[in-house]
């Protein structure tokens, strides 16, 4: 039941202005001048009551006066529509919805999104006068797309502009937000309705999601009893290099979603819209396989790959994008004690020579052979223990690891530091305090790896290299420098490896030589994987991605991602998204970022430049979103928790919002159109009855 | 069938001679008649009745006698000069118009027309105007009709109406039988109205009654509240005519009715005259109650 109450009461006594038509019609307006008449005997005789005098004439014209100041007044009230069945029961009845609207990719299949949309109306419709509703979109992430409103247009507008994206599905955030949300309303009542296809893969089962206490959490689920898809999960390249020229060779991970096996699926490779190979593979229900295809060769140039395989009612994951360039080997100088065939240099020369990703063009030159023509192009120099060059060699080098250089010192039984020049002193990261012999019993063992650096964490998870057998028989005891760090430690503390940042660059210093003769590690399978990471972070090497994920950003004035240096120093850049809309950035204005919404390849071109893209991106969806296995809601029901709210059962006011008052108080506008007719209307009558008194 | 040319009272008035209008209108009424005008003298043979004792013997028909051996005596038509009075109601209420001219022009023109015609007729005329009093009176005489006119045309609006002290005072001035013609609006109780005109039928004279009103005053066509002001006393009372008329009709129709009742049943001649009635219609009245009044017997 709709019922009134007045912003501004006061004006209703303007009310009383009523009266004035009763008293017109009432008292009936008598000429100015009297009419003289020849005798009053007979108009004396009739009798002249007071209430037939009262008696109220020209009805019509009397309701529409009185009717349009009764508009007037209550217009300049400002009349409030309250729902008074609301009123006694809104402190029970009114509801918080938060309305979660999945747009993740896996919605795209079949009619989910259209379905989820319908859903989403039939909730807005189903809203009463005092219901607010917040609709909030999620993927990966989640966001509102509106403030909490009644305003059901409102709300039916967000929803019509929604569009389905291209993120994985991730529950938490979405649920995160409603719960925020629904702890801030003020209804009694709170309703978080998920309108989603329940992907089991955007299930955490690790995260706890709490709603409020009396918090309900109603779930429309899209999903089918069977989903049938397939996707290419990935496509990774092999390289392979002979004399001058590298080759790739890829192999592609497909998965079968459905519970259909599927025989003899053609799966093509295509580079640079090419194709360059087709492979069959049968899949079992439920399973995965990979098919690898001839290997092909590699230009200069970056060359963009697409994998793909089947038709189904998801079709962007049957397709898998990357971009593949030849590698770019990180150069390295290695200065040893003496000639190529010696020992010395060995291990270390074997350990980078069989790197591949990325490989390693190493130089190797004795201390004697060392000019300033050797540091020009490196990225990491290793003094394989050797002394530190004195003179201008050293300045140089102390010059090349100031401007970013990495620099390995490897200390072994001929690099005597205790000799070494003011620069070497100063680049080592530690003073040296002595050797120690531990041959007599058995070597000592590392008991300490840093396995959070950088360089080391390759090594964290289980089986993924064993320091500890490695046994270490003499070594440098090494006196860390304030601004040093160490990475590895024996078991008598003392460090094996430790690192100093010099300027732009890095120096880390080896402790117990490399070659086999104070320690057992070159024997050791971890050695060629150590070496090559310390090389690795030492060069600030970082392997170019061949494809990102949909939702990630690029950083284009990052230089590791292949663009050049160009691309780094470029004033405007254009980048082209798969859908050919363009979009010019200017990274000195520091709008570098670029948002990868959608799959396809983006080409980033400098403004003006060239045709030839700058730099290619490759953008996939997220693979797991492939995988349209559902939820059980008992699962979802199970994870979530209720916490005690303060406002939890605790019903209070309902408090309309700016523009939900604005909207109950619009009646004005109607009153004041009605009285004006009204008053229109009583012109007319007025000057008929005035004409027909005539 | 008779048919006359009347003449609107309304362009009589553009007429400012009084007697120019009255002979305006009486001959072209009497032409419109095709009879002689002096119709009504005493030349005209009647009957003839049987001889009675105190008879003047002159007036016996011998011829009778010689062929009857009978005595008879002749019996001729009214006598000549008759007196006609016209007494005109000169009060305020007279003095009312709606539209066109005002009762009391109208009354002037009707006693000028009257007076004139009956002039025409030999009889003698005289005038009476009256309010609540007698105002001005000339007595009747064959030479008084210019006189007459002369006061009708002086007469000016004087003011309350009664008919009783004024009729009374007629009534016992008059030595002579007369018609007299009462012009009047007679805004009195029919009671009232009858009483004071039996003072003049009391004394042996044929009363006729010329009751004027304006149209306005008959169906009370007022729109909207008014305040009505009373001609006579000034008296205002506020009126709804929507409200009252219906009442206001009732009350006159039956003012009328129960004046002309009580005059009918009084043997006097009433005429309801109203302002927009031609006056010849009204002469033709007076006529046709002439012709019967004048048999004498």
């Amino acid at each position: 039941m709709i019922g009134f109450s007045f912003l501004a009461p006061v004006f209703l006594i303007g009310a009383a202005a009523i009266a004035i038509p009763v008293l017109v019609h009432l008292t009936h307006r008598q000429s100015k001048d009297a009419v003289r008449f020849p005798s009053l005997m007979f108009l004396a005789k009739i009798p002249y009551r007071a209430r037939r005098r009262q008696r109220i004439r020209h009805w019509p014209l009397f309701l529409m006066r009185s009717l349009a100041l009764a508009l007037l007044v209550a217009a300049f009230a400002r009349p409030l529509l309250e729902d008074v069945a609301a009123s006694a029961g809104a402190l029970v009845s009114a509801r918080e919805l938060v309305i979660l609207l999945d747009r993740s990719h896996s919605m795209a299949y079949g009619n989910r999104w259209e379905r989820a949309l319908a859903e989403g109306r039939e909730i807005v419709g189903g809203m009463g006068a005092d219901d607010r509703a917040t609709l909030v979109l999620f993927g990966e992430r989640a966001a509102a797309v509106s403030q909490s409103t009644s305003d059901r247009a409102a709300l039916l507008a967000a929803l019509d502009a929604a569009e389905l994206g291209y993120e994985a599905t991730r529950y938490g955030p979405a649920l995160q937000l409603a719960r925020e949300i629904v702890e801030r309303a003020d209804r009694p009542r709170k309703e978080v309705v998920l309108i989603s296809d329940l992907q089991r893969t955007g299930w955490d089962d690790q995260q706890v999601i709490g709603l409020p206490e009396g918090a309900e959490l109603t779930v429309v689920d899209l999903s089918e009893k069977e989903a049938l898809n397939l996707s290419i999960a990935s496509a990774t390249a092999t390289r392979s290099r002979t004399a001058d020229r590298e080759q790739a060779a890829v192999t592609a991970a497909v998965n079968n979603h459905g519970t259909a096996a599927i025989e003899g699926l053609s799966v093509r490779l295509l580079v640079d819209g090419q194709e360059v190979g087709v492979e069959k593979i049968s899949l079992a229900p439920r399973s995965s396989g990979r098919v690898r295809f001839e290997p092909f060769n590699l230009p200069g140039r970056p060359l963009s790959g697409v994998v793909r395989a089947g038709d189904d009612a998801l079709p962007e994951d049957n397709e898998f994008r990357f971009v593949i360039a030849k590698s770019d080997p990180v150069s390295v100088l290695m200065v040893g004690s003496g000639a190529r065939s010696g020992t010395g240099n060995l291990y270390l020369r074997r350990a980078l020579e069989i790197g591949t990703e990325p490989g390693f063009r190493l130089t190797e030159r004795s201390l004697s052979q060392l000019t300033l023509a050797d540091l020009g192009e490196q990225r990491v120099v290793i003094l394989n223990d050797v002394s530190y060059p004195a003179g201008t060699l050293g300045r140089r080098l102390g010059e090349f690891v100031g401007n970013g250089g990495g620099l390995l010192m490897v200390l072994g039984r001929r690099s005597r530091p205790e000799g070494w020049p003011t620069e070497g002193l100063t680049l080592l990261p530690a003073k040296i305090g002595g050797t120690t012999d531990r041959s007599a019993m058995g070597g000592g063992t590392l008991s300490y790896v840093d396995y959070d650096h950088p360089g080391l964490e390759l090594f964290q998870a289980p089986r993924s290299g064993d320091f500890s057998a490695a046994r270490f028989f003499r070594y440098h005891r090494l006196e860390l420098k304030d601004s040093a760090r160490a990475l590895a430690s024996f078991d008598d503390r003392a460090a094996l490896l430790a690192e100093m940042r010099h300027g732009q660059g890095t120096v880390i210093v080896w402790a117990s030589g490399l070659e086999n003769f104070w320690n057992d590690l070159p024997l050791q399978p971890v050695f060629l994987p150590l070496i090559q990471q310390l090389v690795n972070y030492l060069a600030r090497y970082v392997e170019p991605r061949s494809w990102y994920r949909v939702g990630e950003v690029l950083d284009l004035s990052d230089g590791s991602l292949g663009g050049g240096a160009a691309l780094s120093a470029a004033a405007e850049l254009v980048v082209r998204r798969p859908s050919g809309e363009r979009v010019l950035l200017r990274p000195e204005r520091e709008s570098h970022y670029l948002a990868l919404d959608k799959p396809g390849f983006h080409e980033v071109r400098v403004a003006g430049g060239s045709g030839e893209p700058a730099l290619t991106v490759a953008v996939n969806m997220d693979p797991l979103e492939s995988d349209l296995a559902a939820l059980d809601l008992e699962e979802i029901v199970g994870t979530l928790t209720y916490e005690g709210g303060e406002s939890a059962g605790t019903p209070s006011p309902v408090q309309l919002s700016a523009e939900e008052r604005e909207r109950r108080q619009g009646l004005w506008w109607y009153l004041l159109v009605g009285a004006g007719i009204l008053l229109l209307s009583e012109t007319y009558v007025s000057n008929r009855l005035s004409r027909a008194g005539r | 069938m008779r048919t006359y040319g009347f003449l609107d009272p309304v362009v009589l008035a553009r007429i400012d001679n009084l007697e120019l209008l009255a002979r305006t209108v009486v001959d072209g009424f009497i032409n419109g008649l095709h009879r002689s005008p002096y119709l009504g003298l005493s030349i005209d043979f009647a009957e003839h009745r049987p001889y009675m004792p105190g008879d003047d013997i002159r007036r016996i028909d011998w011829r009778v006698f010689g062929r009857t051996d009978r005595f008879y005596v002749k019996e001729f038509e009214a006598d000549t000069n008759a007196n006609f009075i016209a007494i005109l109601d000169i009060s305020r209420s007279m003095d009312y118009t709606s539209d066109g001219i005002s009762k009391l022009d109208y009354g002037r023109y009707l006693a000028a027309c009257l007076s004139y015609f009956s002039r025409q007729q030999r009889d003698r005329v005289g005038l009476v105007t009256i309010d609540s009093d007698v105002v001005e009176m000339v007595p009747p005489s064959a030479k008084h009709l210019d006189i007459v006119l002369h006061t009708i045309d002086r007469i000016s609006p004087g003011g309350r109406g009664e008919l009783e002290v004024p009729l009374l005072k007629i009534a016992e001035a008059i030595k002579r039988r007369s018609i007299v013609a009462l012009i009047s609006d007679l805004y009195q109780e029919p009671s009232s109205v009858l009483r004071a005109l039996k003072y003049l039928q009391n004394k042996g004279n044929d009363v006729l009654v010329f009751h004027v009103l304006d149209r306005a005053e008959i169906d009370f066509p007022f729109e909207g509240a008014v305040n009505m002001e009373d001609l006579e006393s000034g008296e205002r009372i506020p009126v709804v005519p929507e409200r009252q008329r219906q009442k206001y009709l009732e009350l006159m129709r039956a003012h009328l009715g129960e004046i002309a009742r009580l005059l009918a049943e009084s043997r006097m001649d009433y005429f309801l005259f109203d302002t927009s009635q031609p006056l010849d219609y009204a002469l033709f009245k007076y006529l046709s109650r002439r012709e019967s009044l004048s048999r004498v017997r």
